[in-house]
């Protein structure tokens, strides 16, 4: 399953980057996201509750932030499990400078399924994680707002 | 006859239309415990390790194992052998209990876990922490072959089961097709189809040790292969204290003529822990483990002569087998499949050239018509499209490439080339009528009008043969089967003229309770009410080879028959002793013994109740009335039938309506229209479910993206229309009832007949070969191209 999208944010790449490498407020603004414990060298335990159509239940898992260049992109491995089957995704986040103060966020990302999850939630899932990734952009502008 | 030939009402319906039926998950036996199974999320995983600790200490836990607790067992087996072409056993991989080295498809058993509920033992299986490591799949038979393609299991090189030929010689069939006059070549897929039997698998298994005895109940078509399995093999316990129970079942399609692995685990956890052990599959769970049907990738190619005759057929097939060999499904892909490519013509030079391959997918096995639904739609497809390549109407170009009728008495068998003996067949008559049933000249003008007004219409033809009521056990022997295939019945005449009748065959659907006891009523002159059908237990049943390839009625049918021959020859000799005469000057009639040409008689049950009260008793004759046989057929079955789609199809849309379809089927002889009517529907409607609806469709990494009823699309009421169905007789001329069999004509016919009326209707487009299932949006797509 294949994610995407683009967004503009009225702040410089630096700005952005903090906020992003500060674990709560990743799990704050990522959806389905509730829980972030650090584990050193950039990962963390994750702790995440989705509903996807008729899939519905809490995961758990990892994730590692890679390929890291401040403040420029970086790329989150997530590996999480639950009664529903697993999830492995890979997303990079790349942060384009517009003029001063303005950042275009550019996120694109794979996901694997398997299990329940796989098996029924394909059908709705191509939807609920766009939702998802525009999710994600607008609680990362409230973010920005709220910090200013 | 008061019966044979007579719509009876299903006397089982009484209990299955009240909610009276017995099923196998209706069982409850005291001190029963509950599994559940931990299934691979993975189609391809290696297993570091199974944690159960957490699981182990939910209150109500009973007990939990894994694969490592069953590695001693060597698993379930396959029945049929098939070799490579050059003579080399094909790969046999172990089809263990549970995996403990690695998960080979989505579904596969990891560990079991039993409890006092199900759902404790559900709750508990979310505590079972797998340690896996996801590797690379392969879910598509013609990738799985190719170098580098991930291996389901180590050591079978290339993935490859087996390759196998069958026909003329190749070179002979290369010849004919390069000097054909005209050569219609298509690839085909035959997608993979989940046979959804309504009542999911379940089994109990119950061991106990005072008196060292084993009961399985058990959804099986099969009860009695599954104890010679079990005994035999799997487990390798004693089978004469081993008891198989197939209580009522809610359909089968195939899906449950096969031995599980869940069947050996519940006895085999039952004897660990001394309590009944259940297991009951839900619908997801059946998606992923219950074996499917179908899956071929397939060039075919078929060469015509200037008049439209037939010359040659080659074709290339990879038959995908899934992860696991299932217990018959070798035998499916070649020796119920390479052997109809005869089909219903001439056809001189026929050479099939095939490569069975694992996959990281649930295992295909027989499912309705098994391999011959696959067979006739290669033939049927290039036969339409032959016919509109060369601007020739397809009936036409059928009739002049049918084999003439014969009746096999008068006129010997048609010999096939590709190893079968056709027994009767008349398959131009069942075209011709089935041509007066549609209307044919009236339908081609009334598309000619539609097309003027952009109304997309087509008709589809397609004239089928099956083999069935199998069959010979020194033929399938020699072909690989490792079991016979004759079946066994017991009638035991009760001292007052009732009739017990044990019968191998395995009802779970059919209507066996109702078409057996009319054959039986009929033969003796009794009512049907004093005649009771027994199936589905072994401890009753002696033994049974089960029901499969619509063989009940031609080869448990005719077991039957035997039986009861043979209580009319004792009772002739009881009744010549009565009424003071020689048996050659009695005759039997209406249930009763009269000397010719007096009104001395004797009844059926005054025989009978004299052969277990026998004090007035012929000399050097033993008591009772109680005979067992067993028959063996000389041949298959092979009925045939023309079945024809009429479709519409929304050009803004791509939407597939089926207007009308007509079927006339040639079964033998018919016991029960309204049962054989009623077989014949429902194969109709799974064989157009696989034409428009279904698929089962796996993604790159072999997980099974369409596993439940929201996603995977069955045939409904209101997607058919209200079938035309007629029927012609050519009686089978090797079984003393004349039946063929009629369980799995319709699918078999149907799905070609649909796709072919599609091609029709599409034909402005240009468009000749389209994948099923023929949903909206791929009709749609294809017509914007």
């Amino acid at each position: 399953m294949h994610l995407e999208g683009t967004h503009s944010l009225n702040a410089p790449p630096q700005e952005i980057w903090n906020l992003l490498m500060d674990p709560e407020t990743l799990a704050r603004i990522t959806p389905a996201i509730s829980r972030l414990e650090p584990l050193g060298d950039d990962k963390y335990k994750a702790v995440a509750e989705v509903k996807l159509g008729p899939v519905k239940g809490s995961f758990e898992g990892q994730m590692a932030v890679a390929d890291k260049k401040e403040p420029e992109h970086f790329t989150l491995l997530i590996e999480q499990k639950s009664r529903m089957g697993n999830a492995n995704a890979e997303g990079r986040i790349q942060l384009n400078p517009i003029g001063d103060n303005q950042t275009e966020v550019n996120f694109t990302g794979d996901a694997k399924l398997s299990g329940t999850l796989a098996r029924m939630g394909q059908r709705v899932l191509g939807g609920v994680a766009n939702s998802m990734v525009k999710q994600f952009f607008q609680n990362l502008e409230s973010e920005l707002k709220a910090n200013a | 006859m008061t019966y044979i030939g007579k719509s009876v009402k299903r006397v089982e319906d009484q209990r299955f239309l009240t909610g009276k039926g017995n099923y196998t998950d209706d069982i409850v036996l005291p001190g029963m415990t509950y599994a559940y199974i931990v299934r691979s999320p993975y189609a391809h995983a290696k297993i570091n390790g199974v944690d159960t600790s957490e699981a182990a200490a939910l209150e109500g836990v009973v007990a939990i194992f894994t694969g490592e607790d069953v590695k001693e067992i060597g698993g379930v087996p396959c029945g049929w052998q098939v070799n490579f072409k050059n003579g080399d056993t094909m790969k046999e991989p172990p089809h263990p209990l549970m995996v403990r080295d690695k998960a080979r498809h989505v579904g596969d058993a990891v560990a079991m876990i039993i409890a006092e509920s199900k759902e404790i033992a559900r709750d508990a299986a979310d505590l079972v922490d797998v340690d896996y490591e996801e590797l690379p799949a392969v879910v598509n038979a013609a990738e799985a072959v190719k170098d580098g393609a991930p291996l389901v299991h180590d050591d079978v090189p290339k993935n490859m089961c087996y390759d196998w030929e069958l026909g003329n010689p190749k070179e002979e069939v290369d010849a004919a097709i390069e000097s054909a006059h005209h050569v219609t070549t298509l690839e085909f897929v035959n997608q993979r189809v989940a046979p959804n039997p309504i009542e999911p698998r379940a089994a109990i298994g119950h061991f106990e040790a005072a008196r060292d005895h084993y009961t399985l109940y058990t959804t099986s078509q099969n009860p009695h292969l599954t104890r010679l399995l079990l005994s035999a093999f799997t487990l390798g316990l004693p089978e004469h204290k081993v008891r198989v129970v197939a209580p009522d079942v809610g359909g089968g399609f195939g899906s449950k003529i096969f031995h599980y692995t869940e069947e050996a685990l519940v006895i085999w956890a039952s004897q660990q822990i001394e309590r009944p052990v259940k297991w009951t599959s839900d619908r997801s769970e059946a998606f992923m483990t219950d074996a499917q049907g179908r899956d071929h990738v397939t060039k075919a190619e078929m060469g015509f002569d200037e008049e439209g005759n037939i010359v040659g057929l080659r074709i290339n097939t990879f038959a995908n087998l899934g992860a696991y060999l299932s217990t018959f499904s070798t035998c499916v892909p070649t020796w119920l499949h390479g052997t109809l490519l005869q089909g219903v013509y001439t056809t001189p030079k026929i050479h099939i050239d095939l490569t069975a391959v694992f996959t990281n997918t649930v295992a295909v096995d027989a499912y309705r018509g098994a391999g011959r639904p696959e067979a006739t739609y290669l033939l049927e497809r290039l036969i339409d499209t032959g016919a509109l390549e060369m601007g020739m109407d397809p009936a036409d170009l059928r009739f002049k490439n049918f084999i003439p009728p014969f009746d096999g008495v008068e006129q010997e068998g048609y010999m096939t080339q590709v190893a079968l003996q056709y027994d009767s067949g008349n398959y131009e008559g069942v075209l011709k009528r089935a041509l007066e049933m549609v209307g044919y000249e009236n339908f081609r003008k009334e598309q000619e009008e539609g097309r003027k007004n952009g109304k997309l219409m087509g008709i589809g033809f397609s004239t089928y043969i099956e083999a069935c009521g199998i069959a010979p056990s020194a033929v399938v022997g020699s072909l690989g089967a490792r079991a016979g295939l004759y079946e066994s019945a017991q009638v035991r005449v009760q001292p007052t003229g009732k009739v017990s009748v044990y019968t191998g065959s395995h009802s779970h659907g059919q209507g066996h309770e109702t078409t057996f006891a009319q054959v039986v009523a009929d033969k003796l002159g009794i009512p049907l009410e004093d005649v009771e059908i027994v199936h589905g237990d072994s401890e009753a049943v002696a033994f049974g080879m089960g029901t499969y390839g619509s063989r009940s009625l031609a080869v448990g049918g005719s077991a039957i028959v035997k039986s009861i021959d043979k209580v009319l020859e004792k009772g002739a000799k009881i009744a010549a002793h009565k009424l003071e005469a020689a048996v050659d000057d009695l005759e039997f009639a209406e249930g009763k013994w009269t000397v010719k040409g007096t009104d001395k008689s004797i009844g059926f049950a005054d025989i009978s109740l004299t052969a277990y009260v026998p004090h007035d008793y012929p000399e050097n004759l033993e008591p009772g009335m109680d005979f067992s046989s067993f028959y063996d057929p000389a041949n298959f079955t092979y009925p045939f039938g023309a079945h024809v789609a009429m479709v519409e199809v929304d050009k803004d849309t791509g939407k597939v309506t089926l207007k009308r379809f007509v079927a006339v089927d040639d079964v033998g002889n018919v016991i029960n229209p309204m049962i054989v009517e009623g077989q014949i529907h429902g194969g109709l409607a799974q064989g157009i479910g696989q034409a428009l609806f279904e698929e089962t469709i796996y993604d790159e990494n072999g997980q099974l993206i369409n596993g439940s009823y929201m996603d995977y699309t069955m045939p409904r009421a209101d997607d058919l229309p209200s079938f035309e169905v007629d029927r012609q007789v050519t009686p089978c001329p090797h079984n003393p009832l004349g039946v063929k069999g009629a369980g799995e004509a319709g699918t078999i016919g149907s799905t070609p007949a649909v796709v072919n009326a599609v091609m029709d209707a599409l034909k402005p487009f240009g468009i000749k070969n389209l994948a099923m299932p023929l949903t909206p949006e791929r009709v749609w797509r294809y017509m914007q191209e």
